[in-house]
């Protein structure tokens, strides 16, 4: 029965021209945003890849020079492209793609794409995910939004009632219709974008990539049914078409529109961050004073110059077999890296606790859910690019910790000339950030899936306990 | 076949039918007349179970709509007063659809056979309804019943809107139907037509069922004027 119902919905969906035009319209722009989106992407990875190889043979051909200047020189890192992230950019546009590596200082990623842009990228890029979250469900919901109201309103209704249909079969029937023919649009965009994964990145034929792509279609699948199955029930709750349209458009503009911006709003005012500014000022003083106040840095290096000399069991500094300069500068770095931590952290907890009001908005509101999962897979979303910092900052420790220990051991207290050999810089591995794995993304992102879940299952019990006594 | 007892429904303090009682039999037609608001659709909408009735039941083949909503349909065929269908199908296809919601596969010859017996010209049978006009949709109505087989056939003012010919076709439909055993109610406001082909002729007003007259003691001309003195 609700077959019947499938076929005649989708066959007729087919034949309108209002399916059509709209149908052409959302297809042409999926594609448009594909190729757009996966020509940006080739271009931005070829760019960081070819960065990184660069930074890495400048870093490994700097010659003999001594390890503090060569500390000094740095490196960079880049944030690699994610597989996946032609399909979905989330927020990797506006966050920086490269950080610059010295001694004594840990910096921000810089450079993002936003900054390479006019500033009408406010207003958002037209990508594959843009479109399915936000047009498709304008799609689904000007094809079904007269689902039921004119079946109502032409009598149909009550001729198919009074076939022995019950009004879920109904609407079922129709869901299931309306999914076969939308199916003509999501497919071979979704098709496309997992031909691209395969064949034009490097994801290959591996479990992570097919899982993620997987959940991609899954998520997507899930979050058009539920505008569907809300369409078709308010569609069956109105008095008229008319006010169905209505309805759903508000539903549509409270939930895409007007909540996202809300919910960041509101996390940005309820969990103040401090800026940039009052950050670094922070830190310096921090350094200076010592992390509580009563351990200033002179204080510090004396402490360190007594612990040195009984190590060493000598009386003085120069009597020292190995370089103390070197040996304070990495105390320093340690102590630096300790200061800058424990702040990060502090102001990483209060972006988490903004985005956290973003996330359980999820709860109420499925294109929250939607959109962080489908950031989340495709490795764009604001976690990926905090993990990449963590990672940068870390290997930054290591390079300056490497140098240092090298400087230490091989001169003498005072001498910042001599040079070391061209080959140390191997040492150092390379710069090799992975993107968070699959299982790492679910974790963070439980409440998006929990929510879809929840959704799924209101909706359907909504549907089940329709009243079959709806106005007439 | 069709059974009402002691049918009433109340809007809030408004009591749009008090205490029906009807029996029609197999083979019957009973057409009800009355005024816009006389309770007539009312009755019908309790017979297929979209309207719950206050107090008092109806009852289809035995079985009680309100027990039995889905299985007293079977018996049922209902057109209403405007048939709409799919404008977007073709004549064939509506019927088609609406058959198999009742359960029926029919072979498309055996769909045209309807079409045909109920009066639309094959020409259109492959047409979408789109183009249709009211007397054509109303001829797909007629074979979406005919194609239900069913015992008991309900009708909402199936000619208002009919030319002439057109409702003329149409009682002869109907006529071979009851001839065929089955029980029809029909609420009409057409007392030419409802003296022509009823057995039985009731009249409504304000909820109550004021006089059933057999509709061969009476003629036209008469069957109007106790309409209007009980108007």
């Amino acid at each position: 029965m609700k077959n019947v119902i499938a076929n005649k919905e989708y066959l007729s969906s087919l034949r309108e021209l209002r399916f059509k035009v709209m149908g052409a319209l959302v297809l042409v722009l999926l594609f448009t945003a594909l190729a757009g989106g996966f020509v940006a992407f080739q271009t931005m990875k070829k760019e960081r890849e070819m960065a990184q190889v660069e930074a890495r043979e400048t870093w490994l051909n700097q010659g003999e020079k001594n390890p503090h200047s060569a500390a000094h020189y740095g490196s960079f890192a880049f944030r690699p492209k994610s597989e996946l992230s032609f399909f979905d950019f989330g927020v990797d546009s506006y966050v920086g793609s490269n950080v610059y590596l010295e001694a004594h200082r840990q910096n921000d990623a810089k450079f993002s794409a936003a900054q390479d842009s006019s500033s009408l990228i406010r207003f958002g890029e037209m990508t594959v995910a843009f479109v399915l979250q936000l047009l498709v469900p304008l799609l689904i919901i000007f094809l079904c939004f007269d689902a039921i109201s004119k079946e109502k309103e032409e009598y149909t209704l009550k001729l198919m009632l009074s076939q022995g249909v019950s009004i879920q079969q109904v609407v079922w029937g129709k869901i299931l219709g309306y999914s076969k023919a939308l199916s003509w649009i999501i497919l071979p965009t979704l098709l496309l974008v997992f031909v691209l994964m395969i064949a034009g990145t490097e994801a290959g034929f591996t479990a992570d990539s097919f899982l993620r792509f997987g959940l991609v279609l899954g998520i997507y699948c899930v979050y058009f049914f539920l505008f569907l199955a809300s369409s078709v029930l308010v569609s069956a709750y109105s008095a008229s078409s008319r006010n169905a349209l209505l309805s759903l458009l508000g539903i549509w503009i409270l939930a895409c529109i007007i909540l996202p911006k809300a919910t960041a709003n509101l996390g940005a005012s309820v969990f103040e961050a401090p800026s940039n500014f009052e950050f670094r000022e922070a830190i310096k003083k921090d350094e200076a004073n010592g992390i509580d106040g009563h351990n200033p840095s002179d204080k510090r290096f004396d402490a360190l110059k007594k612990k040195v000399m009984a190590q060493y069991n000598v009386n003085s500094i120069e009597e020292l077999p190995v370089n103390f300069d070197a040996i304070a500068m990495q105390e320093g770095e340690k102590y630096s890296s300790m200061v800058y931590s424990t702040h990060f952290d502090r102001i990483e907890q209060i972006y988490q606790q903004q985005n956290a009001i973003s996330a359980y908005s999820a709860l109420v509101n499925p294109y929250m859910a939607v959109r962080n999962l489908s950031m989340g897979l495709a490795g764009s979303d604001y976690k990926t690019a905090l993990g990449f910092q963590k990672y940068a900052e870390t290997y930054r420790y290591q390079m300056v910790e490497m140098l240092n220990n090298y400087m230490r051991d091989f001169s003498k207290t005072g001498d910042w000339e001599k040079k070391a050999p061209a080959e140390i810089y191997a040492k150092m591995p390379e710069f090799d950030f992975k993107n968070p794995g699959i299982g790492q993304v679910l974790s963070q992102q439980w409440i998006a899936l929990l929510a879809m879940f929840l959704w799924v299952c209101l909706l359907v019990f909504a549907i089940n306990n329709l009243s079959k006594r709806l106005t007439f | 076949m069709l059974t009402a007892k002691n049918l009433t429904k109340n809007y809030g303090t408004h009591r749009a039918l008090d205490g029906l009682n009807l029996t029609i039999e197999s083979g019957e037609i009973f057409a009800l007349l009355g005024q816009n608001g006389a309770g007539k659709t009312t009755t019908i909408n309790c017979f297929l179970g979209f309207i719950e009735p206050s107090s008092g039941e109806a009852i289809i083949n035995g079985l009680s709509v309100k027990d039995h909503a889905l299985e007293t349909k079977k018996h049922l065929a209902y057109i209403p007063e405007t048939v709409m269908l799919y404008p977007n199908l073709t004549g064939s296809e509506n019927l088609a659809f609406f058959s198999s919601l009742a359960g029926f596969s029919y072979s498309q010859k055996e769909l045209e056979t309807f079409l045909l017996k109920a009066g639309l010209q094959s020409e259109a049978h492959q047409q979408r309804v789109g183009g249709y006009s009211k007397g054509m949709r109303q001829k797909v109505g007629i074979a979406i019943a005919l194609a239900k087989k069913a015992k008991a056939l309900l009708l909402d003012e199936p000619t208002s809107g009919l030319d002439p010919k057109a409702s003329n076709e149409f009682s002869e439909i109907v006529k071979v139907l009851s001839k065929n055993g089955t029980a029809i109610l029909m609420a009409t406001h057409d007392i030419f037509r409802a003296k022509e082909i009823a057995t039985r002729i009731g009249i409504m007003k304000e909820g109550h069922l004021v006089s059933v007259i057999e509709a061969a003691t009476i003629s036209a001309n008469e069957l109007e004027q106790l309409y209007l003195q009980t108007v």
